[in-house]
């Protein structure tokens, strides 16, 4: 079962497309991240999918069946940013929340606990700093036990501790069985956390999948020589290597992840006649392979 | 329906600017209709005042039946309160992004703004049971004659009149959605905009003035007496029953358009 489907979203706000035909499908149990530069689209497709922002042609589903109000009831949701009343405390304010979403008030106490806001529960909305704000939303929409959690940007405002519980707390979710879908224009949050990806950018969907598949990150061989162009040439000899280039002061070889042997490069390069004075295993950076995604297909 | 009303009780229950402000709207019903009463008490209490009053006025404004009529018209010039309230309560959730909230956690669209129309409907029914009370009390206070019913029918009509402000009221919110702009709108029209418009185009205009949103409510509470003397002058006497059913109209539209915008708008 899919638990969202969108199908060849459009949102334009006057001249600016927003979305330009964006589909993919979320399946069960999975944490899907969608990632995306800021102004991508990801919070315009979130907010289309609960009915806040009406799209401007395509449709959605949710659970496989037409979206309805009883459907977002079974969704916890924050979007963009926590949305309370200011002049009332934590506690009334999830109250209304748990009104709304037809549940009882049983697990306001326990939700508070889960995101460490129980100290502060009768304190109003508007003296929260931005972190507890963002606590509090969690917290919300963690009302209820609901199937499906969507999370935009989840940790944003968050210290480095708020950051580290809250991915744990994803993962501790999804392992109970929980889908989640969450926005975020952090990769490496994404890589940690997420088991597929859809990645967005300026309103279309470059590729989705799973996380393995699509951000397969190569591993990069530095080596370094007294005679840099020497030590090119006779790499460029390798077989493994996938790309061999030259990189302000080394030289660079790529591999299929997982595939590079730094003793089999070393002794490579000494059988022919090059001892080399550097040599390092490197992941390329997330944010490269990011950008070589993203600039491939426009 | 209970269910949506007691979320929305559970907004304004902590409120304290809503029940500030209602407090003080209850509170002007009774004080502005009290100085009128004085000043109607000291005018009939001199012999020579009575005299003229009496010959304009006939019985005392706040006596039974014309008591109805008279507080209705009075109390009509505080409509802007609950206006103010209800924007308020509108724009909040705007500016705290809860409708989005609302919304994004379970209600439908239509539930949200179809409750925020019904606390405009409780608003109007408080407003005019606050008038009944005090009318009945400025009545019996004057004691000229005993208590009647007569004339309670301007009481409908001041319902009518407030539903008609207060939706005034929320359509300006839910199109500008900015507090301090919807307000200053909603002052600016419903006190002094519409009023220069009524005048210059019954003057000009062989009376269309009447026919503005807010004035076919207005014209169905006018002052007691004072009304047809106008009428007599200026011999043209309005279709009291079109104009109710134009101010329907009216409310009708505003419903219409405050429940379609708040469904088809990207929030």
């Amino acid at each position: 079962m899919a638990i969202l489907t969108v199908e060849n979203l459009h949102k334009n706000y006057g001249p600016i497309q927003a979305l330009k035909g964006v589909s993919f499908a979320v399946p069960k149990g999975s944490v899907f991240g969608i990632l995306g530069p800021n102004g991508s689209g990801k919070t315009t497709l979130l907010g289309i999918v609960m009915d806040i922002l009406k799209a401007s042609s395509g449709s959605y589903q949710l659970f496989d069946e037409k979206p309805t109000d009883a459907h977002r009831r079974h969704i916890g949701t924050l979007l963009e940013t926590p949305n309370f009343y200011h002049y009332l405390n934590a506690v009334q304010n999830l109250k209304i929340a748990a009104a709304i979403k037809q549940r009882g008030e049983a697990d306001i106490d326990q939700v508070l606990k889960i995101v460490n806001l129980e100290q502060r529960k009768l304190s109003k909305f508007s003296t929260y700093s931005l972190g507890m704000k963002q606590r509090l939303a969690i917290a919300s929409a963690l009302l209820g036990d609901p199937d499906v959690l969507v999370f935009d940007e989840p940790t944003n405002g968050l210290d480095p501790m708020g950051i580290a519980e809250t991915r744990e707390l994803i993962k501790k979710l999804n392992k109970a069985g929980k889908t989640i879908i969450m926005a975020s224009h952090l990769l490496d949050e994404v890589e940690k956390v997420c088991s597929h990806v859809a990645i967005l950018q300026k309103g279309t969907l470059i590729t989705y999948g799973h996380v393995d598949e699509i951000l397969v990150t190569e591993d990069i061989v530095e080596t370094g020589a007294a005679d840099t162009q020497q030590l090119l040439k006779v790499l460029q000899q390798y077989n493994n290597a996938l790309q061999v280039k030259m990189n302000e002061q080394h030289v660079e070889a790529s591999f299929a992840p997982g595939k590079a042997d730094l003793e089999a490069v070393n002794r490579f390069c000494f059988e022919n006649g090059i001892t080399l004075n550097h040599l390092r295993l490197r992941k390329k950076s997330l944010e490269t392979k990011f950008f070589e995604l993203t600039q491939n297909k426009q | 329906m209970g269910r949506l009303l007691s979320i929305e009780w559970m907004k304004l229950k902590n409120y304290r600017a809503f029940w500030i402000l209602l407090c003080l709207y209850i509170a002007t019903i009774f004080g502005a209709n009290y100085i009128v009463f004085r000043i109607q008490q000291t005018i009939y209490a001199q012999k020579q005042a009575k005299g003229i009053a009496a010959l304009v006025l006939g019985n005392p404004p706040y006596s039974f039946s014309s008591v109805w009529q008279a507080t209705a018209h009075v109390s009509s010039y505080l409509l802007f309160i609950p206006g103010l309230i209800m924007i308020i309560s509108i724009t909040n959730e705007y500016s705290y992004k809860t409708h989005r909230q609302n919304i994004i956690d379970g209600l439908t669209r239509q539930q949200f703004i179809v409750v925020k129309i019904l606390m405009a409907a409780i608003l109007s029914l408080i407003s005019t049971c606050m008038v009944v009370l005090t009318a009945a009390g400025f009545g019996l206070a004057d004691g000229t004659n005993p208590f009647s019913f007569e004339g309670f029918h301007y009481i409908g009509y001041f319902f009518l009149q407030a539903m008609s402000y207060i939706m005034v009221a929320v359509l300006m919110a839910i199109l500008f959605k900015r507090g301090g702009l919807a307000i200053g709108v909603f002052f600016a029209y419903s006190m002094i905009l519409e009023q220069i418009l009524v005048l210059l185009m019954n003057k000009y205009m062989n009376y269309a003035g009447r026919y503005l949103p807010l004035e076919t409510t207005d014209i169905l509470t006018p002052f007691p007496r004072i009304d047809k003397i106008i009428n007599t002058l200026t011999s043209n006497t309005p279709d009291y029953t079109m104009f109710f059913i134009i101010a329907l109209v009216y409310l009708a539209a505003y419903l219409f358009i405050v429940i379609r915008k708040f469904e088809t708008d990207d929030l």
